[in-house]
């Protein structure tokens, strides 16, 4: 019964993607487009297959710098956003620096952390972490923020730490905003990772793209992007799965916890 | 102020230990010529002096109109603030910073919505750090009707069973002191006289002294052996009723002569101040 709406809930996406890519494929094919210009799917297909111990090793860099980046991003902004809640004074000393350091324009500054880091995974990483601490801190500080008074009274009256506050009501209110913060820092991380790589790396899928290009092999390029897209909408589904584990209670993941009750 | 908990307030903690868990029977409660001015001398007074005595496993109802500084009397007993005035004693404890051996009951249950009901009424333990309550609060679950609900989340649950929940939380470091303030007044009226039974009867078992506080005449007289009347701002004292209805009672004990007279007679104090006009 599960399974039967399930594939009915599939088809049409599953459709409308096969007929885009036949689209594809009959212009390309029909025009007789030249493949540096735009490859067909299927040269895609065939490149990717060709090529796939190569792509996955660069993936596998690519993927090693995100990640990294993304830990640290996570730990840092958990941390400087604990701080900036839990005190005005670091609130009011931290928060300009965060606002001007997410106002520069990161892609531009780019070259500046192949000086400052050299060329390779460090410098990737560094700016992995610039291209997503943001929303992590941000996230958290509204989090930990919108604890309901209430609670922290009653907690108080019980004779709760400031640690035993912040551990018992105010992180666990937080959770949901601070996955909403990682949700929004896993999507940046690839694209942080990647852009670092167009200028510090000679290693990578954005090594690899930029290559590609400058070699007008194309159909390169595109299984490249394709591996990276994949490689980003699992990334995505991941952060959801682990958001789902964590936050059972929260409102916006109940309904689905109630039709697994009501179908298993 | 969220983090306003000094080193000063653990040893506050670790040294009411042992003078907790003996206090089983509840404690007497003293308020001494307490006043609280806020903002200063020319500031606003929240309550006039005021001087009660709540004696140990006696329950006693505060019944007031809005604005009548029950929740400045709830910050003062609970030792959140400091009366301007005066002093409170908690038995021979004089109150004296946060962390008083009470059990607080809110208007809102403020459960909390990522943990379990049993995790919920566990939750004063692990604050206080005392270990091996697993079996008091589930023997309060029994009593208080939900125990099949112990491992539920409390989205789970009607309001009336989350109050319920509230009060077994209150109730598990056998506190010296209930103090529910308004906790049935955002429940239908047939929950409320349920809970209202439910409350009295716990009184019996638990013989914790109990403070109530309450917009509610019926519900004033009907949980408690002594109704204080408050006037509004600043509050103060109007009246002091002892009420003689015999243990357990049942909710027919409303409709007796002797209940509507008491009932008359705190409607008038509140006719006089203007409080209400009948």
């Amino acid at each position: 019964m599960r399974a039967r709406a399930l594939a009915a809930g599939m088809l049409w996406p599953l459709l409308s993607g096969a007929f885009g890519l036949a689209l594809w494929q009959g212009l390309v094919k029909l025009f007789e487009v030249p493949v540096f210009l735009l490859p067909a799917p299927t040269d895609v297909i065939e490149t990717i297959v060709d090529k796939w111990p190569y792509l996955l090793s660069q993936l596998a860099i690519t993927v090693m710098a995100a990640g990294l980046g993304l830990v640290m991003s996570v730990v840092l902004g958990l941390a400087a956003g604990a701080a900036i809640a839990g005190s005005r004074f670091v609130d009011r000393i931290l928060t300009p620096w965060l606002v001007v350091a997410h106002a520069i324009p990161k892609v531009v500054i780019a070259p500046l952390f192949l000086v400052w880091f050299g060329f390779g995974l460090q410098s990737e990483m560094f700016f992995v972490v610039a291209f997503t601490f943001f929303p992590v801190i941000v996230n958290t500080v509204t989090g930990l923020k919108s604890a309901d008074p209430e609670q922290l009274l009653m907690v108080r009256a019980m004779g709760a730490t400031r640690l035993q506050v912040l551990h018992k009501i105010q992180f666990p209110s937080a959770l949901a905003s601070i996955c909403a913060g990682i949700k929004l820092a896993v999507t940046l991380a690839p694209v942080g990772a990647v852009i670092g790589e167009f200028v510090a790396s000679n290693a990578g899928l954005g090594h690899l793209l930029i290559r590609a290009v400058g070699d007008t092999d194309t159909s390169l390029a595109f299984a490249a992007v394709t591996v990276f897209s994949i490689f980003g909408v699992l990334l995505w589904r991941a952060a959801e799965w682990v958001e789902r584990l964590v936050l059972p209670w929260h409102p916006s993941q109940r309904e689905t916890l109630m039709l697994r009750d009501a179908t298993t | 102020m969220l983090f306003a908990c000094s080193r000063h307030d653990n040893d506050f903690i670790r040294g009411s230990e042992g003078f907790r868990l003996m206090a089983a029977a509840g404690e007497s409660i003293v308020l001494d010529g307490v006043e609280k001015t806020y903002g200063g001398a020319n500031g606003v007074r929240a309550i006039a002096p005021l001087s009660a005595e709540l004696r140990a496993g006696e329950a006693v109802s505060i019944v007031g109109p809005s604005g009548c500084g029950k929740s400045t009397l709830l910050r003062l007993i609970a030792g959140l603030d400091a009366p301007s005035r005066g002093t409170i004693r908690i038995g021979t404890t004089p109150v004296s910073g946060p962390v008083p051996d009470i059990g607080i009951v809110f208007q809102r249950d403020l459960l909390l919505e990522w943990r379990s009901v049993l995790g919920n009424v566990l939750l004063p333990a692990e604050i206080k750090r005392l270990a091996g309550l697993e079996t008091r609060a589930s023997e309060l679950l029994q009593e208080l009707d939900v125990a099949g609900f112990a491992k539920s989340y409390p989205w789970q649950l009607s309001g009336g069973m989350r109050q319920r929940v509230a009060i077994a939380r209150a109730l598990l470091t056998r506190p010296a002191l209930l103090f529910l303030d308004e906790p049935f007044s955002a429940l239908d009226a047939l929950t409320r006289d349920q809970m209202n039974v439910l409350l009295q009867r716990l009184q019996t078992t638990q013989h914790v002294t109990t403070l109530l506080i309450t917009h509610s005449i019926s519900e004033a007289i009907f949980c408690a052996d002594r109704v204080l009347v408050m006037s509004g701002r600043p509050g103060a004292l109007l009246d002091d009723i002892r009420v003689p209805f015999e243990r357990p009672r049942r909710l027919a004990v409303r409709e007796t002569p002797e209940f509507t007279a008491i009932g008359r007679r705190i409607r008038e104090h509140f006719e006089k101040a203007g409080v209400l006009v009948g």
